[in-house]
């Protein structure tokens, strides 16, 4: 172990070097293993500090800010690279039969990735858009998955900025039997249940529903599993929020 | 390597906070809100207390997980545990933004500490069992140890600015740092 390195460990392990010293400890850290052990330590023991920090609990909607935030990323294009494999040298009239068909199949090729680079684009821009609702803060309500769907959840987000509709983003949605369909309730203090959107789950991590009504006037929400996009509530219910609190009043 | 108890142990029928980065690391949406349900809260308290503004510990935060994200691949469970992982993450985030800024820096954690969180009674109650063993820690530390700790953790002071905001040598300000970890570290594991 490297006394003058040894020295540094505490203070690189609180964040307490500046970039020069942070760079010569770390490019040490990566070839000491010694160092390494007692770095790691150390770094268990700066992990506990925040526990002395006073809790404060964050905004609602910074959980479902940060799924937005991976989910945008999650979404960025990415295109396979193919490699092709060298061929031995053939007589001219194969070789540009070859040609002929390498340009078809890249041509599909292309067609195919142009369409997988839009979708992936066209989802990366819908998560951006939610990102940047959410951002303007809004009304929240978090719908909790039981039964068949715990695990899942729902954050319905009412956004205040102008020309966002609400939506819900959920989570970690359980795949339905044909003919079934999930369907997002809003639920008015007088117990009317109003049909605010039917979908059925995508199969990925991350959902997003748009509610094509006003959110105002409901205190809560919820999802229930549903044999029809039309028509009264019959299926079970899957997600439930809690009663909201009033909403603020506007700004002066 | 040390093993530190942490405040957030989970219970058997839940992943770990190792699976859970196995599963991060695979691309799995799911882990990632797991472990913004199991360390969200604190990390939040974490970039508050270092920034004093709301906002701007929200920015932190996500920026933290979304980095989180991104670095799971690479993550080494030798280089400490996940938790300590993820919040060195929210903590250097923090303290980049604090120390870009010259007309704030936190008051140590005493002042901290007046100025009360917004959790409600119980879990007030439940929190405070859970992180007395850090906190009286700290406490039981001499003064000059226990301002070096909070002055570079949570104010965001290098060591050679703190041996001259304290006017001490670098070398005491190192000394004061390791012998006073040394007392955490051995407090904490008294305590599991």
């Amino acid at each position: 172990m490297t006394d003058h390195i040894q020295d540094d460990l505490e203070a690189y392990a609180l964040g307490a070097l500046d970039g020069t010293d942070a760079k010569r400890v770390a490019d040490h850290l990566a070839s000491c293993e010694e160092c390494q052990r007692e770095a790691a330590a150390l770094a268990n023991v700066v992990g506990a500090l925040p526990d002395a920090a006073p809790l404060r609990q964050p905004p609602p909607s910074l959980r479902a800010r940060v799924l937005a935030a991976v989910s945008a990323e999650s979404a960025r294009p990415k295109l396979a690279t193919k490699t092709w494999p060298a061929g031995r040298v053939r007589p001219w009239p194969i070789a540009l039969a070859g040609l002929a068909a390498v340009a078809i199949v890249l041509g599909a090729a292309d067609v195919d990735a142009q369409r997988r680079l839009s979708a992936a684009r066209a989802e990366r821009d819908s998560a951006q858009t939610t990102l940047d609702a959410l951002r303007q803060g809004g009304r929240w309500w978090y719908m909790a998955g039981k039964d068949a769907f715990a695990g899942s959840g729902g954050t319905l987000v009412d956004p205040r900025a102008e020309g966002f509709a609400p939506f819900v983003i959920f989570h970690d949605l359980r795949q339905l039997p044909p003919g079934k369909v999930l369907t997002v309730w809003l639920v008015s203090p007088d117990l009317t249940w109003a049909r605010a959107a039917t979908f059925r789950p995508n199969g990925r991590d991350l959902q997003t529903v748009t509610i094509n009504m006003e959110v105002a006037g409901f205190d809560r929400c919820a999802v229930t599993v549903e044999d029809s996009a039309w028509g009264a509530r019959n299926g079970v219910v899957v997600m439930e929020s809690r009663i909201a609190a009033p909403a603020p009043p506007p700004p002066q | 390597m040390c093993g530190v108890r942490t405040v957030n142990e989970v219970p058997d029928q839940q992943p770990s906070d190792d699976a859970l980065l196995v599963s991060l690391a695979a691309r799995d949406l799911g882990a990632l809100a797991s472990l913004y349900d199991r360390y969200g809260r604190l990390a939040y308290s974490l970039a508050y207390r270092i920034l004093g503004e709301s906002e701007t510990a929200e920015d932190v935060v996500q920026d933290a997980f979304l980095s989180a994200w991104r670095g799971a691949p690479g993550y080494r469970r030798d280089r400490g545990n996940p938790r300590a992982w993820l919040l060195s993450i929210v903590h250097h985030r923090a303290v980049d933004i604090l120390r870009r800024k010259t007309t704030f820096r936190p008051a140590p954690l005493e002042v901290a500490e007046s100025q009360p969180g917004d959790e409600d009674t119980a879990a007030s109650a439940e929190r405070n069992v859970e992180n007395a063993s850090v906190r009286e820690a700290l406490e039981r530390l001499p003064q000059a140890q226990r301002q070096t700790i909070e002055l570079a953790y949570f104010g965001g002071y290098t060591h050679v600015e703190l041996s001259e905001l304290m006017g001490v040598p670098l070398g005491t300000v190192k000394g004061r740092m390791r012998i006073g970890l040394q007392k955490i570290r051995r407090a904490l594991e008294r305590t599991r």
